[in-house]
């Protein structure tokens, strides 16, 4: 007469993994389907650090007082590679901040508050005229056509 | 590390959607009268003088814009780049590489608001 088998003879000593491979990006990332686009959305990470350094640096500038420094500044950005840096840093980011509203709505919640969330199309009016109001404020008031 | 950075989280999304925001609303603008208009000779010679500039930003409301202008949008770019390098390199180097983005972060935070300070 052979023992009743235990039920959790199988059983291995440790708990097992949950995966059974590390995570790894898809096949063909990132040139493959809509990876490319979300790649270059991250990347413009880069573009934020670089600009916010930059505009930090003629913050620190203006606190120094020296407006030759100030000049030399603006007098080194006529360099044809700050030109196109800085040319595609704004295009870059353009395309950033409107897919960046694109992706906004389908991150709330589905009640905003008492009230439910409005269609996306609300939001993207919203923030289109957000960007469209303050991005003419800032340019006229550092373009000098406002005080 | 990485259980630091995982408490820290919902403060990094935080600081990264006011990042996204701000930055979005304020730097194209910015480098385009700024960054190419002015160097360009398209604006009038005096529009961003040093003495112009410097009593913008030393206006109350010149100085909290131009803190969140350069601060916030560090801390999206710090989260955007440490993301890049997860889809590319993995999670092994996340823990140095993220701590890396937000200390960047928070040391340029800090200049920006003794930046606006000394203004």
């Amino acid at each position: 007469m052979s023992l009743r088998a235990r039920v959790d003879a199988m059983k291995g000593s440790a708990p097992p993994r949950t995966r059974t491979a590390d995570p790894a990006p898809p096949r063909n990332f990132p040139f493959r389907g809509n990876y490319l686009p979300y790649v270059a959305f991250g990347s413009c990470g880069i573009l934020l650090f670089a600009v916010g350094f930059g505009l930090l640096r003629l913050v620190w500038v203006l606190g120094d007082g020296d407006a030759t420094r100030w000049k030399a500044i603006f007098e080194s950005y006529r360099h044809p590679l700050y030109i196109v840096f800085h040319a595609f840093a704004l295009v870059a980011l353009t395309w950033f901040t409107f897919r960046f509203f694109r992706l906004f709505p389908k991150t709330q919640p589905p009640k905003l508050g008492p009230l439910p969330r409005p269609p996306d199309a609300v939001f993207l009016i919203g923030l289109g005229a957000a960007f469209t109001v303050s991005t003419l404020l800032v340019g006229l008031v550092l373009g000098g056509a406002l005080p | 590390m990485r259980t630091l950075m995982l408490k820290l989280e919902p403060v990094v999304w935080g600081l990264f959607g006011a990042g996204m925001f701000v930055a979005g609303l304020l730097y194209p603008a910015f480098l385009l009268v700024a960054t190419l208009m002015q160097p360009l000779g398209v604006l009038a010679p005096d529009a961003l003088s040093f003495e112009r500039a410097h009593a913008l930003a030393a206006h109350p409301i010149g100085r909290v814009v131009l803190a969140a202008a350069v601060a916030f949008p560090l801390w999206a770019g710090a989260h955007h780049v440490r993301h890049v390098n997860i889809d590319f390199g993995g999670i092994g180097r996340d823990a140095w590489f993220g701590a890396l983005c937000y200390a960047l972060a928070l040391v340029g935070s800090v200049a920006a608001v003794l930046a606006v300070a000394r203004l």
